[in-house]
């Protein structure tokens, strides 16, 4: 049988009530997915408005309060980077239903791929072990294990807003508020799960002039404790100053972090990227690395893997006209971490990672440079279509733009700026969905004669 | 759903449900279980420790048993667990694949030397609990008294808590958690540490202690395992049991990893 139109909207229902398809719908979806992301490039382009999401790790309500609180596809685009399966009790569930929502709507989702969309991983960590309690048979493992191939390695997010405009929602308790009232330039913008502020922060704003809120209570609140300058979980800081625009640069987006050797955007899309997640190089890197508080490269204590500082990030972003760099990959108490001076962001999405945590999760948004309307929506090709969007691809070289004389205008207007703006962002918290919606064992443990 | 507040549901907030406590003939147990620490916290863990705390870092939890009449009491908390991990270079291991890698790298990058804050990254730990107050343990050779403990006497109070728990990075898992139940007459606590580096190394290093409440006579036995991962493998081999499962899981586990350390201590709290 086939799958599409009907089929697939029966199947996503299906999977939305947390039921797996039966098994040759599975490869039908694959097969069909594969084909849609074998004309994916290694780097996805994607238009602001965006939502951007962390590891999901099987957590199937987690994933729907995840779609509650930043609403449904198709209304919401959004853009998943990696780490669907593992861990979580439904990696099947998860992954299939974004997989039919890839099918269903492709322009409106884009999953790049984690360190766990790999076979030898997915052994261990346990999505194996569910494909074969939930089918019988390793034959749907298989069938996911090759989309997995095909999925890319990351994404450029253009268009995005450098301001937000403000939520018209009541503050959340201890909201922490570092923005003057006639302030137009909103750079951060923190919302809790029932879309009440907890927290604002305008751009160079130095909240000198604000008290801040006092500490919470160890664990004991939603609202990140707030450290330093600026909300918590935010590296905003009085020097993220700079000229006023309404456009920022592109933000990347990848799993892990970057690679020693990756200089510029057009060395991941020269990758081969449909194979198994090898154990070293660009695409491992990509997929494994993460930001430290070093200087330059350093080499992973386990003897295995790269950490990047802050110098690293500064400089292939300016050569690559970013303004951010978001990934995944590290679990984050309070859901996000910028570090760098906000040139990097760590999104997590797995509240109560493991059921046992107790962390809350977050998802990113971007909001839409006004002045992209009216642009014609590239398709998530490769080479960006022309039409005075980025010319993706071509807007990155060795002089980080600045010889590219093609008239653009989001190109010439970083022509002698230190760094690019960052985008407006706003963060939405969320908490696990209640235990009783899984079905779980109550969380009490059961007494047993150990010895 | 959350609740309005954001408050995450499956967690007791401080004060309430996270502390657990029952007294028994002049002992008083306790446990705490909270969520795993916040930034702020982790950063001043981080700064008292002098290396990074594991990934799931469960700094407010503990496990705690105390005699009032004599002072004496032992707690088993992530800080103090932590403290003990080798903090220099000297104990690291390595990842399956780091020669392989290290290589392929040393072709490309020969600039990029330094291993980045070295220590021992598998939280490996011998850590036997946190004593205070009262008389010292001394070695003894009165092992814990199994067959009293093989009896199903009612569990009047038990709790699982941890402590932490690390992926190594997708290598494998590092994990410290303490278990404790309470029978009318005598209560046992053990406090495992299990560590599995993937197709390199499994450890397992127990802490038990045994509590009589009536002659107040407190037993405490060390006991460390260790093999290698390849070996275990090739043992589980000929068994029918699903391999990678044993290998998750201590108690069919511990079987299969010789004892490389044994200590046996005793105290009577009067």
């Amino acid at each position: 049988m086939s799958i599409g139109g009907s089929d697939l909207d029966r199947a996503i229902h299906q999977l939305r009530s947390c039921r797996p398809i039966p098994e040759n719908q599975v490869r039908e979806l694959c097969y069909k997915a594969r084909e849609l992301l074998i004309e994916e490039g290694n780097v996805v382009g994607v238009d602001a408005p965006v939502t951007i999401c962390g590891d999901i790790h099987g957590q199937f309500h987690d994933l729907m309060e995840l779609f509650r609180v930043g609403g449904d596809v198709p209304d919401t685009n959004y853009l998943f980077m990696g780490d669907f399966v593992d861990r979580g009790f439904y990696s099947l569930e998860s992954f299939l239903l974004l997989l039919c929502l890839k099918v269903r709507y492709p322009d409106r989702i884009t999953l790049i791929r984690g360190n766990h969309e790999s076979r030898q991983i997915t052994t261990v960590y346990g999505f194996y072990d569910e494909c074969l309690r939930k089918y019988g048979s390793a034959n749907v493992w298989r069938y996911c294990c090759e989309v997995f191939d095909y999925l890319a390695l990351g994404a450029l997010v253009t268009g995005a807003a450098t301001s937000l405009s403000p939520t018209d929602a009541p503050l959340a308790e201890n909201a922490n508020i570092e923005c003057p009232p006639d302030s137009d330039e909103l750079e951060i913008e923190t919302l809790n799960a029932a879309g009440e502020i907890m927290s604002r922060c305008a751009r160079g704003y130095d909240g000198q002039s604000v008290s801040q809120p006092t500490s919470n209570p160890p664990s004991s609140s939603p609202v990140p404790t707030p450290s330093r300058t600026g909300p918590a979980g935010t590296g905003a800081t009085s020097s993220s100053g700079g000229s006023l625009g309404n456009d920022s640069g592109a933000i990347l987006c990848v799993h892990g972090g970057l690679s020693p050797l990756i200089d510029t955007i057009d060395k991941i899309r020269l990758l081969d990227r449909k194979q198994e997640v090898p154990h070293e190089g660009a695409m491992c890197d990509l997929l494994w690395s993460d930001p430290d508080e070093i200087d330059g490269w350093g080499l992973s204590p386990r003897g295995a893997g790269f950490l990047f500082g802050a110098d690293i990030v500064k400089c292939f972003n300016q050569k690559n006209n970013l303004s951010l760099i978001a990934r995944a990959h590290q679990l984050v108490m309070e859901g996000f971490k910028e570090m760098f001076d906000s040139t990097i962001v760590t999104v997590w999405s797995a509240p109560n990672y493991c059921y046992r945590c107790g962390n809350v999760a977050a998802i990113l948004e971007l909001g839409e440079d006004g002045s992209n309307a009216g642009y014609v929506r590239r398709s998530n090709g490769d080479q960006g279509g022309g039409g005075g969007g980025w010319i993706l691809g071509s807007n990155v070289g060795p002089n980080g733009g600045a010889g590219n004389a093609n008239g653009n205008r989001r190109l010439s207007s970083v022509l002698g700026e230190r760094a690019r703006e960052g985008p407006g962002r706003r963060y939405r918290v969320f908490d696990a969905a209640p235990q009783d919606s899984r079905g779980m064992p109550a969380k009490k443990p059961v007494a047993d004669y150990f010895l | 759903m959350s609740s309005s507040t954001g408050a995450p549901l499956d967690t007791p907030a401080p004060g309430h449900d996270a502390d657990s406590v029952i007294t028994r003939t002049g002992f008083r147990i306790a446990t705490r279980k909270l969520p795993i620490l916040k930034a702020g916290p982790i950063d001043d863990m981080t700064k008292k420790l002098g290396i990074a705390p594991p990934e799931m870092i469960f700094g407010d939890n503990m496990a705690r048993i105390e005699h009032a009449q004599s002072g004496w009491s032992i707690e088993f908390n992530a800080f103090d667990a932590l403290d003990r991990v080798d903090k220099t270079g000297d104990s690291m291991l390595k990842v399956s694949y780091s020669k392989e890698w290290q290589q392929n790298r040393q072709k490309q990058f020969e600039d990029i030397k330094e291993v980045v804050k070295p220590f021992d990254w598998s939280y490996s730990t011998d850590y036997k609990g946190s004593v205070s107050g009262g008389p010292a343990f001394t070695p003894t050779d009165t092992p814990i008294p199994l067959a009293l403990l093989q009896r199903k006497d009612p569990i009047l109070f038990f709790d699982d808590v941890m402590l932490y728990e690390d992926e190594l990075a997708d290598n494998g898992i590092a994990m410290l958690s303490s278990k404790i139940r309470v029978m009318p007459e005598r209560l046992l606590l053990l406090s495992r540490f299990f560590m599995r580096l993937d197709d390199v190394l499994l450890r397992i290093r127990d802490t038990r202690v045994y509590v009589d409440f009536a002659t107040g006579e407190v037993i405490r036995e060390y006991t460390a395992r260790e093999e290698k991962y390849e070996v275990v493998r090739k043992a589980l081999a000929g068994t029918k049991d699903d391999v990678l499962a044993v290998l998750r899981d201590p108690n069919p586990l511990s079987q299969y990893l010789p004892i490389t350390e044994k200590t046996l201590e005793k105290v009577v709290l009067k």
